[in-house]
């Protein structure tokens, strides 16, 4: 083993990326490898919502409390990164109107802070809302900038030693007998294929894991299910604005800079890459949208785009019911190769949470003990990546 | 429903004669050029580089020359490009990584030499009252804090491949980044604060190098208005030098 003992990470999204950062903190030598830019998977097409918790405080209550407590962690450490305006989960009809207890009751278990307010004050402070609403309740949602978010990551792991490589694909693993020990790439920069020695894998590929986990000969359960976003050319929310009810297909705009973005829905696809969009699913999402914010009917479309989620599949669920929470897969311990870790699941918003939880199983695997310090240390700005 | 195109792709690797190839991709009505280029490169050259992340002209990585103009090709439709070849080059004025990628790290540095802030408080756009957030901590507390949100800016570098000096003068410091100086000067009171963003400003290669071309407020997808930026701060340097002289 070197000293320190070298892990390379593949994947550089948000799961990856925090991954170094925590790992690269606690003295660990890191490499990520990339395949394309960074956050070009699924995070950095996502829907920007640092989640309070709040739309799964009633159906998922695990998922609600990783949401909140990750919630006020990203706040502290990269405060210059995200907007943060708060949410708003309103009831649009007598149904929402009566779903409103569980959700309160939701976000006192979950200890998200929630207050309800006057719907005269919602209007004022959110003039595009429909004003049809029956009540409004504020909780802490906020808005990141994906690129930016995992940019300021990798920014802080490179500070601590860290070598980022992107554009740098991962084309098959190096084994010593049974056990994973390096990588082999395909940089796309020199048209190169080289190995990489490691004394532990981390496969953060997201939807990709299945493919990676392949090459070690182990089977991860990843069940991509695409979701759709429309972005409307125009700010017409401070807030983030949710639809108080179980979560559904697009019932959410998040506001980011001069753009209002409608998501999601929901269909399991075979393939994650390049993901065509369904004209009906836009329709959906744009009617779904002018229900909470009328406006939105009159708004230009400024963009479309659609990506799958890394959820771990469960037989027999449907897409939307898959749990968010994420899993880190040892292999070895699962009778698979040893020397490589999955991790996958998740969201953004949890993504330091995930780093911390798989930096202790590498750790341990590696027979360390190092103590995770991210909760507390401030990244720097995500310009300095490119110092 | 779906479109037919051509893309006419300028490839090049610093071990390879330049060259463009064509795809022919498919895709439907509503898709933008970048996803016919995710396409090109999902079923045809998985070695084609290109950048991307958000799909929603938010993080400012795919900007790229379209039939010769700058543009986020997140948000440019197929549609609008009808019938004939689309022709897809990098950025200029940047050193080229391979293919659409070009090396935005001296931009990024200029852009980080200001400080600037990606936030800022809100202007109230929104003709709502723009009180407050209650920064996640304190629900009750009273509403003082105005709601912040991104700076428009997205550092696409559009403004630096299109500007006419940024060819002439490498160390030019572009007009994202004299941009910056200016939302950084707006945000700040602070007496020493702002001498530091005009003295970085008020250089051979800042804001006196700019031949007023005002092809990054044209090119701009963002709205950011750069070349107005520059001509606003040439005008508080003067009343600075102004002051100074009389010292006043
Ligand atoms: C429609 C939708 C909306 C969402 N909205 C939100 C939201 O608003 N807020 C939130 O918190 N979460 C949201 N999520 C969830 C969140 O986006 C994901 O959980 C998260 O982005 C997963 O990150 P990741 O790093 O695990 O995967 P990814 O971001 O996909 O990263 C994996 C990386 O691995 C790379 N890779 C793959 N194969 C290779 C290889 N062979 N070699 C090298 N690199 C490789 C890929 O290029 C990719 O960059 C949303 C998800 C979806 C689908
Ligand atoms: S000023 Fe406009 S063109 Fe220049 S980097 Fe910013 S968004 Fe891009």
């Amino acid at each position: 083993m070197s000293n320190p003992p070298h892990v390379i990470i593949i994947g550089a999204g948000s799961t990856g990326s925090a991954t170094a950062h925590d790992l690269a903190l606690r003295g660990l030598s890191v490499t990520v490898v990339e395949r394309g830019e960074i956050a070009s998977g699924t995070t950095g097409r996502n829907h920007c919502l640092l989640h309070s918790g709040g739309r799964y405080c009633v159906n998922d209550k695990e998922g609600a409390i990783e949401c909140i407590e990750e919630n006020l962690i990203l706040r502290r450490i990269m405060p210059h990164a995200l907007e943060m305006n708060d949410g708003l989960f309103v009831a649009l009809d007598d149904e929402d109107y009566a779903f409103q207890e569980d959700f309160l009751a939701g976000c006192e278990e979950c200890h998200i802070p929630a207050r309800e307010i006057p719907v005269k004050q919602a209007l004022e402070i959110e003039p595009f809302l429909n004003p049809k609403i029956k009540a409004a309740v504020q909780v802490p949602d906020g808005v990141f900038e994906p690129w930016r978010f995992c940019t300021s990551f990798l920014a802080t792991a490179k500070k601590n030693g860290a070598t980022i490589r992107n554009f740098t694909e991962v084309s098959d693993l190096v084994f010593q007998g049974s056990a994973v020990a390096g990588i082999q790439v395909f940089d796309h920069r020199t048209g190169k294929t080289e190995t990489i020695g490691a004394d532990m894998v981390v496969n953060a590929t997201g939807s990709w894991a299945g493919i990676i986990a392949e090459m070690a000969h182990v089977n991860v359960p990843v069940a991509p299910t695409a979701g759709v976003m429309v972005t409307i050319g125009t700010r017409l929310n401070n807030m983030v604005i949710n639809r108080m009810h179980k979560p559904h297909d697009g019932d959410i705009v998040v506001p980011v800079r001069n753009t209002s973005i409608i998501g999601t829905t929901s269909w399991r696809v075979t393939s994650p890459d390049a993901i065509e969009i369904p004209q009906d699913q836009i329709d959906k999402m744009m009617h779904a949208g002018e229900l909470l914010i009328p406006s939105i009917k009159a708004g230009r479309q400024r963009g479309v785009m659609a990506v799958a989620r890394p959820l771990i599949a469960s037989a027999n669920v449907d897409a939307r019911d898959f749990s968010r929470t994420f899993e880190a897969f040892n292999h070895r311990k699962q009778g698979g190769a040893a020397g490589i870790i999955t991790i996958s699941g998740g969201k953004t918003t949890t993504a330091r949470g995930m780093a911390e939880k798989v930096s202790d199983v590498v750790c341990a695997e590696l027979g360390i003990s190092v103590e995770c310090k991210t909760k507390t240390t401030p990244l720097v700005s995500y310009r300095d990546f490119y110092n | 429903m779906s479109l037919q195109v051509t893309l006419k792709i300028l490839r090049s690797r610093p071990h390879q004669e330049q060259r463009y190839d064509t795809f022919d991709v498919t895709v439907p009505d509503a898709a933008n050029v970048l996803d016919a280029i995710e396409q090109a490169w999902a079923h045809h050259d998985r070695d084609l580089m290109f950048r991307h992340a958000c799909h929603h002209a938010s993080c400012g990585t795919c900007a790229v020359r379209i039939n010769g103009r700058e543009k986020l090709p997140c948000i440019a439709p197929v549609k609008d490009y009808d019938g004939g070849e689309i022709k897809i080059e990098p950025l200029r004025n940047f050193p080229i990584v391979g293919d659409l990628v070009v090396d935005v790290a001296p931009f990024f540095q200029n852009q980080e030499a200001s400080d600037f802030i990606i936030t800022r408080p809100t202007e109230n756009e929104l003709d709502g009252k723009a009180i407050a957030h209650t920064q996640g901590l304190d629900p009750e507390s009273a509403p003082t804090v105005p709601f912040n949100r991104f700076e428009n800016c997205v550092e696409c570098g559009i403004c630096l491949s299109a500007c006419p000096t940024m060819s002439a003068d490498y160390k030019f410091f572009g007009p994202a980044g004299l941009a910056a100086i200016k939302r950084q000067l707006d945000k700040t009171t602070d007496a020493n604060e702002r001498e530091k963003l005009l003295h970085l400003a008020d250089d051979e290669h800042g804001v006196w190098r700019c031949h007023s071309a005002w092809e990054c407020t044209e090119a701009c997808p963002q709205s950011v208005f750069p070349a107005e930026s520059i001509m606003a701060l040439r005008k508080e340097i003067n009343a600075q030098r102004f002051k100074k002289f009389f010292r006043l």
